[in-house]
């Protein structure tokens, strides 16, 4: 079963940019995330990751991305509630607990690890779009004249980690197959048979690479993949993005206390920051194609 | 030479002196002394039974030996002029291409079109001239329709082409391929064997192909090279080659020529062309249409398998997709049943259906018990020694079924091919027997992957007699063991002759055709024996059967 954040070549503007736009547009989302501590803007952060997934077709990341991220978003803000006794509105008393203490669970709290947890949230989505979205192999092209070593085992790996999946669901099922009467597999014979194979399966796929000439030198600047006409778009909305979160933390706009009391801002700089954010997610839109209505008695006249 | 010369193909394609490798640490010696030249658009193959040499020289032709395995190398490789010995794989990628046997360790990349663009890319090409290779090589392979493909949703044989596209999108002088049909079915594996043979003779690229299914290729080829022991037996001509393994080795020989050595016809035929004009030849063009074959019905007894209305929902990639679709079908004890098919027409899955890996989402499969060996035998080996893995009297009573009861202490590693084979089959019967008595039913999943026909015929006879074969086992035995219904999903339409009673052909997930095997493998053009192909006569699919209408013909 394939994962559902791997890439899918798909003809859209966030799939056909240069590996280093479309890094540039979400890595501006995930920079809003970690500059920001106000729930409205992280969940505007979250909410462009999605979009911009959703409108480049990787809904099934996106999906995933938030099923995960929202689950470790809630399971921050239950610890956070447990283990911290900061916040005034007490809303639920649990008593004397071993190593935790007294643990009164406070609404201050709560919201607090939630905002962690948003945190957590926008910035796996954000990742989960870029793993569905942009073509690695463009992305280690791309690397390989700056750190060829490093861009020859990032190949290897990430030609193996798929290789090594196939093979270990195939252990699986011989695991399974094996009769009542043979002896249990266990653990560390099958972790060891797989290490195995994956030694085998890496010479074999190094053996290619060497058979493609990744060993030869990097090739020249002139033979680097051309720009693509969507490229300019993301850098600009990535730009904005980041201009704009700089600009609105310095005018306050991450008004945002957890403790004592919880105190969202809602001026006219945070108001600013969600909107902008919010919008960059539709970065990745592409019109459909217009349809043209060709009048046929206008035809037979340019006909005649 | 100056380079143009080169590259008109004045110089030989493969010049091989005097070779002679070991492994690093190998007890015997992988090459011995060979010597061979394969002039500039020859179509040349290399025959051998397993562990001859054929994959060592292959390696040795495109770099692979001694540059990636190391090891001590000796003679002399030069590939269109380029001293192999020196230059490294890399370097010597412009000049041969090479494709090996497993097509999922081939591919590098994501995307089908940077699979292909990738040898091009590194050697530092322009982008346009890029753009235009890997159109024309797709085209020349008809695959522009899989370019914006991701590598991971091809099946074998789209997989295959594509690893073949990346290795010509160099233009090379020299196509290497090591059994790359072994795991195609007999459609995907005739159209690449026929594309090699376009494209060697439009592009002019020579090709060493490595094949142990003779029959599919011999006719293709200018030349055959024999190997036996690491060295060169036999080099000639596809016709010379058939005379000397009919003499020198059989197991080299192909169906059609075994056919006509029975019934005493010369020459031996190259092909099932070359075969038909020789019988019209000799005046036996039009053998009379004779009844067909029926063997005797055993639905007297009850299924021990049966699918009713069965489906199955498998997860391919991009979407869910119906693999079976409504399966009716029933296997009775002692039956030994083929399932062939296209790649992806649900042969393993309705054996790992039966075996409990899927779950049905309509229809039911009924089974009292199996044991099902899936393509890998060796997944089913995880530890150091025989005795480890079936310990204790249902270990040894597998065992002894499979005739490995004297490898109890062995180290697996240091079994045959075909004896860890039955090793994991061992592995997959212990407990399901009842004493002696083995499971209802024994599933194989592709077990003649890579094998010699040696290996096929010890094979089919460890079937056979699990199906309680009298001409196999002892009667006492069979008594003892209990005859059990075998159902081996293969591509291999020769080795199905060999061992099948019955043939159920599975197309997109239905039962297209189910009946005597006789009947089945006669009745068609890619699921047909070599010699009903050659014959075209219903019920005859083997040498022998087809030996006996010759003669009486003859006579």
């Amino acid at each position: 079963m394939k994962s559902p954040f791997a890439y899918r070549p798909r003809h859209a503007p966030l799939q056909d940019a240069s590996p280093g736009a479309a890094v540039a547009y979400l890595g501006a989302i995930v920079v809003v995330a970690f500059l920001y501590f106000n729930p409205l803007i992280l969940l505007a952060a979250g909410a462009a990751a999605s979009l911009a997934g959703i409108l480049a077709g990787a809904r099934t990341a996106v999906r995933a991305a938030l099923k995960l991220g929202l689950s470790l978003a809630l399971l921050i803000a239950v610890v956070n509630a447990l283990v911290t006794t900061r916040g005034e509105t007490v809303v639920a008393r649990l008593g004397h607990w071993p190593l935790l203490g007294r643990v009164d669970v406070t609404l201050e709290a709560i919201v607090a690890g939630l905002s962690y947890g948003l945190v957590a949230a926008a910035t796996i989505v954000a990742f989960a779009v870029y793993s569905a979205c942009v073509d690695p192999d463009r992305v280690l092209r791309a690397l390989r004249p700056l750190a060829g070593r490093s861009a020859l085992t990032a190949s290897l790996v990430s030609r193996l980690v798929p290789v090594a999946a196939a093979d270990a669901a195939r252990l699986r099922d011989a695991a399974t197959l094996r009769g009542p009467g043979a002896a249990p597999v266990g653990k560390a014979p099958l972790a060891r048979r797989l290490l195995a194979g994956s030694l085998d399966r890496a010479v074999d796929v190094a053996a290619t690479l060497e058979l493609r000439g990744y060993s030869l030198d990097a090739p020249r600047a002139r033979n680097r993949r051309t720009s693509s006409r969507y490229d300019r778009r993301f850098y600009a909305v990535a730009a904005l993005v980041l201009v704009t979160a700089v600009a609105g933390r310095i005018l306050g706009a991450d008004d945002f206390q957890a403790y004592p009391e919880v105190s969202i801002g809602l001026g006219p700089a945070t108001l600013a920051v969600v909107a902008v954010v919010t919008l960059s997610g539709l970065a990745p839109w592409k019109p459909p194609p217009k349809r043209r209505i060709i009048d046929v008695r206008q035809r037979e006249v340019a006909r005649v | 030479m100056s380079e143009l010369a080169i590259r008109r193909g004045a110089a030989p394609a493969l010049e091989v002196q005097g070779l002679g490798y070991s492994y690093p640490q190998a007890a015997k010696r992988a090459l011995e002394d060979v010597s061979l030249e394969v002039a500039p658009g020859e179509f040349v193959l290399l025959a051998g039974r397993s562990a001859s040499g054929k994959s060592t020289l292959l390696k040795a032709a495109c770099g692979l030996v001694p540059h990636f395995h190391g090891g001590e190398i000796e003679g002399d490789v030069r590939v269109a002029e380029i001293d192999a010995l020196e230059a490294g794989p890399g370097e010597l990628a412009a000049a041969v291409g090479y494709l090996a046997q497993d097509p999922e360790t081939q591919v590098v990349s994501t995307t089908v079109a940077a699979e292909i663009e990738l040898p091009l890319e590194m050697r530092g090409d322009a982008p346009s001239d890029r753009a235009r290779a890997v159109e024309e090589v797709a085209l020349a392979l008809a695959i522009p329709h899989l370019l914006d493909r991701a590598v991971d949703t091809l099946s074998g044989g789209e997989l295959q082409r594509v690893a073949l596209a990346a290795a010509l999108v160099t233009r090379p002088r020299l196509i290497l391929l090591d059994e790359p049909t072994s795991q195609l079915d007999p459609v995907a594996g005739d159209e690449l064997i026929w594309l090699l043979r376009r494209l060697n003779e439009e592009w002019g690229v020579a090709v060493l192909l490595a094949e142990h299914r003779l029959e599919r290729c011999l006719a293709a080829a200018d030349r055959v090279v024999a190997m036996e022991g690491g060295g060169i037996a036999f080099d000639g001509a596809s016709g010379d080659f058939l005379r000397w393994s009919h003499e020198s080795d059989a197991a080299l020989s192909t169906p059609a020529a075994r056919l006509f050595s029975l019934a005493g016809i010369a020459p031996l035929p190259v092909g099932v062309r070359d075969a038909r004009q020789t019988l019209r030849g000799t005046g036996i063009g039009h053998p009379p249409h004779i009844a067909s074959r029926r063997v005797p019905d055993p639905r007297s007894t009850e299924p021990v398998l049966r699918a009713q209305g069965l489906w199955v929902e498998l997860d391919r990639g991009e979407e869910m997709r119906d693999v079976l679709r409504g399966i009716n079908l029933e296997v009775r004890p002692g039956e030994r049943v083929a399932l062939m098919g296209r790649n992806g027409a649900g042969k393993s899955t309705l054996l790992r259906t039966a075996a409990g890996l899927h779950e049905p989402v309509a229809g039911k499969l009924d089974v009292e018990s199996i044991a099902l060996l899936t393509q890998n035998p060796g997944d089913y080996l995880v530890r150091e020694r025989v005795g480890d893995e079936l310990p204790g009297d249902e270990g040894m009573a597998a065992l002894r079924v499979v005739g490995l009861e004297h490898a109890v202490d062995a180290d697996p590693r240091d079994l045959s091919g075909g004896e860890r084979q039955r090793l994991a089959l061992a592995i997959a019967l212990a407990g399901r027997m009842k004493g002696e008595q083995l499971p209802a039913v024994v599933a194989l999943d592709e077990p003649t992957r890579g094998m010699d026909r040696v290996r096929k015929d010890e094979l089919g006879a460890l079937i056979r007699s699990l199906a309680g074969d009298v001409a196999f086992v002892d009667k006492e035995a069979t008594e003892a063991t209990g005859a059990a219904a075998v159902v081996v999903a293969t591509h291999d339409v020769e080795f199905a002759s060999a061992f099948a009673e019955r043939v159920v052909l599975l197309g997109e997930g239905v039962v297209i055709a189910d009946g005597p095997m006789e009947e089945i493998l006669s009745g068609g053009w890619y699921f047909a024996t070599e010699v009903a192909r050659v014959l075209d006569l219903p019920g005859i699919v083997t040498p022998e059967q087809g030996a006996a209408v010759l003669k009486g013909e003859l006579g």
